[in-house]
């Protein structure tokens, strides 16, 4: 099934790489452009569950790669034998400086949270998201903390390690 | 009982009842929190230790804290701390609280514990098992004894100093100190 499935995506989409590295799992190489149609595309044959949106930063690269992983919700058994537990695996970058793209939630309602975690962590804009606030940081961080050239070592001894301890406190005061 | 305990109990009552009633406060911080469910229940029995958790930091005067320290759960940790009666005492458990652990260049958790509470014991590991607890517990009740858990005591003492640390990790703190110059 996930062989017909692959040569219908490849007909149907141009500039997509498809990879098959198990039975259960295909990997969808596609440009930025495109992802939006296939997410779509995607839903409507029946891979209505949006189950993870990651994100990977390729700093030699100069690009942030957004990784989007869906399955499916059974609705019946005929179905079911179909498309039991195969993952789709969408990637596609973006360019580092313009770290910007558009939300996916008017397709995935549940990627609200997932957008505002990447959009924290990494920096990256999303286009249309009704609230990108902070989700789980409560301190503000010049470069969002998971991106590669965020040093956290010296991070770290900047923050934390220039609390005194009490004793040091005490003796300065004197 | 022992009988020739009985005169050295009644020179230091109080002791005894603070050393033989520890009520702690179930406060979930870090992965350690695991270790706690078998050692107060049948297979581990804290109770023979007099060791007994309770439902809210105003009844406690035992503080567990079990594990690495994000800066979120320091103001919660502080909170807590501050609302437990005299005498309290506070155990930190695993190396996380001691120097981060393996945690030491994480962006959003403390390398150490005592800057910003007082810490009368650790219990090292990753994580101590349950009869490490019981050993650390004992050793507390030395410590109490020797009147060297004086945990609370620092933090009435170096209050300012405790508050200056705070303030530096966690901006403005929307409580009031607990310590003015008043009540001191």
């Amino acid at each position: 099934m996930i062989n017909k499935l692959k040569q219908k995506l490849l007909s149907d989409f141009n500039d997509i790489q498809v990879n098959i590295p198990e039975d259960n799992r295909m990997i969808v190489n596609t440009k930025k452009e495109s992802l939006l149609s296939l997410l779509s595309y995607l839903k409507n044959m029946g891979f209505n569950h949006f189950a993870m949106l990651s994100c990977v930063d390729w700093i030699d690269e100069n690009e942030f790669e957004l990784i989007y992983i869906l399955s499916a919700y059974p609705e019946n058994d005929e179905q079911y034998q179909d498309i039991e537990k195969k993952n789709i695996i969408l990637k596609t970058r973006i360019s580092r400086e313009k770290a910007k793209f558009i939300t996916i939630i008017d397709i995935f309602e549940n990627a609200e949270p997932y957008e505002r975690e990447i959009h924290e962590m990494f920096g990256i804009h999303f286009e249309g998201h009704p609230r990108l606030t902070p989700l789980m940081l409560e301190r503000d961080y010049k470069i969002p903390p998971f991106r590669k050239d965020f040093d956290t070592n010296k991070y770290v001894e900047n923050t934390f390690g220039k609390v005194p301890s009490i004793k040091e406190r005490k003796e300065g005061k004197k | 009982m022992d009988r020739n305990k009985i005169s050295k109990w009644l020179k230091n009552p109080g002791k005894m009842a603070n050393k033989y009633s520890f009520h702690v406060v179930y406060f979930c911080t870090g992965c350690g929190i695991i270790e706690i469910p078998p050692s107060i229940t049948t297979r581990w029995d804290a109770e023979r230790f007099g060791i007994i958790p309770v439902a809210t930091p105003r009844q406690a005067n035992l503080f567990l804290i079990t594990g690495y320290v994000s800066t979120k759960t320091l103001a919660a940790i502080i909170r807590t701390y501050e609302q437990m009666p005299e005498p309290k005492y506070t155990v930190a458990f695993g190396s996380c609280p001691i120097n981060g652990g393996m945690y030491y260049d994480s962006y959003n958790t403390i390398t150490s514990l005592d800057k910003y509470i007082p810490v009368d014991g650790y219990i090292a590991g990753c994580m101590p098992r349950p009869e490490a607890i019981f050993i650390g517990v004992t050793h507390l009740w030395k410590l109490i004894d020797m009147d060297k858990a004086d945990g609370y005591k620092r933090y009435r003492e170096d209050y300012v100093h405790y508050r200056a640390n705070q303030e530096q990790i966690l901006g403005e703190l929307d409580w009031p100190p607990l310590f003015s110059k008043e009540n001191l």
